[in-house]
């Protein structure tokens, strides 16, 4: 592909991706802190079924040797480290990398100023990326996955892992109906009439 | 089915749809969906106009170079335009900053919260480029190809924000 084709496409895929993350709610600071205090799972649910999605869909492009995978490099120090690190800006954030450019896009100004440390953040790492990676990449593993370990084909592996995901999923609904957890948000006070197929499993979310 | 005029989506659908993209993203773009790198694209560029020697730095380089970067470069401007459409086509409204600032912490201005983002976002893309990836590049697409790295990241990531969130109020 030449380079304005895949600028066309990842702009294309982005305003689905931001499509997702503004109807889902995703994008609210509330929602991904309340996410870490355990008083609001609608981040869980759309990260799950995010992934049981990409599991089903790579297990068959990569089952059927139409794609090779891009795992990344299991490396113990830097992976630990920089994931608190991130952990902990999400939560001061309100956002990840990706949804802050999604709340710019419905008008939170604040995010400008997220945007803005970002690149700051990824310009002093850029700077100091030797000492970094000196200091954290301990205990290097490679570009290991569960699969390999288990000493399994990925696509079977990938099949399982989606199918308790589900299972997990129709359970977090059981417990705490997406409609409910929405109400209090932007929006929640019209949220779409119950229809059949708003869940994966196409029962659990009509007993919200 | 879910509409473009449809105040909100269920988070299942919103996944479902996210997960879909990985088609493209590994079919077309042969990468998976990430976000975090477009950060050390946009650092990159800006460096390089105060600092001609950024561009000699092989991590800034390679982000400035490479198609894949491009693509994911376009792909977050893509989502604030998804995100702007969405809101419109659903007809959500939302002041400068969200209510939950006011409910969780004791930030009440948009100054405030400025201050907050801007160190936020620092930590997050200090972390994101430590960790090598962020809530998209391991969470969602590490995940789903059975990285290990990814899962301890994303572990990690819940270990940090769930630390941090208690310093906040519940509400």
């Amino acid at each position: 592909m030449t380079t304005l084709m895949l600028v066309i496409l990842g702009l294309a895929m982005g305003v689905v991706f931001g499509v997702a993350l503004e109807k889902s709610r995703v994008l609210e600071p509330g929602v991904l802190v309340r996410q870490f205090q355990f008083t609001n799972f609608t981040m869980l649910k759309m990260f799950f079924a995010a992934v049981a999605t990409g599991l089903v869909v790579l297990a068959v492009l990569n089952g059927l040797g139409l794609t090779a995978l891009h795992p990344k490099a299991a490396v113990m120090g830097s992976t630990i480290v920089g994931g608190l690190l991130l952990g902990a800006g999400i939560v001061i954030a309100g956002a990840c990398p990706g949804t802050a450019l999604a709340q710019i896009g419905v008008g939170y100004k604040d995010a400008w100023a997220t945007v803005a440390g970002g690149i700051l953040g990824a310009m002093v790492y850029g700077y100091n990326i030797d000492a970094i990676e000196g200091l954290l990449k301990v205990g290097d593993f490679g570009k290991i996955t569960f699969d390999q370990l288990l000493g399994m084909p990925y696509w079977l592996l990938a099949l399982i892992v989606a199918v308790a995901l589900t299972g997990v999923m129709v359970a977090l609904e059981k417990w705490r109906p997406w409609r409910a957890e929405m109400a209090g948000l932007p929006g929640g006070d019209r949220l779409p009439p119950q229809r059949e197929d708003t869940m994966p499993t196409g029962t659990a979310g009509q007993k919200a | 089915m879910i509409r473009l005029t449809d105040s909100a989506w269920s988070p299942y659908a919103a996944g479902i749809v996210i997960g879909l993209l990985q088609i493209p993203a590994f079919m077309l773009a042969d990468t998976a969906l990430g976000a975090s790198s477009s950060f050390v694209t946009a650092a990159a560029w800006i460096a390089s106009i105060f600092d001609p020697a950024a561009a000699q730095i092989d991590y800034f380089a390679k982000h400035m170079t490479s198609d894949k970067y491009y693509w994911q470069s376009a792909l977050v401007i893509g989502i604030a335009l998804g995100a702007y459409i969405s809101a419109r086509l659903g007809g959500v409204k939302r002041p400068s900053f969200a209510k939950a600032w006011s409910e969780l912490t004791s930030v009440k201005s948009l100054g405030g919260r400025m201050i907050m983002g801007f160190v936020g976002g620092f930590i997050l893309l200090m972390g994101a480029r430590i960790a090598g990836g962020c809530t998209s590049g391991h969470g969602v697409s590490g995940m789903a190809q059975l990285a290990v790295g990814s899962t301890v990241a994303v572990i990690a990531m819940f270990a940090g924000g769930i630390v941090t969130a208690l310093a906040f109020k519940r509400a």
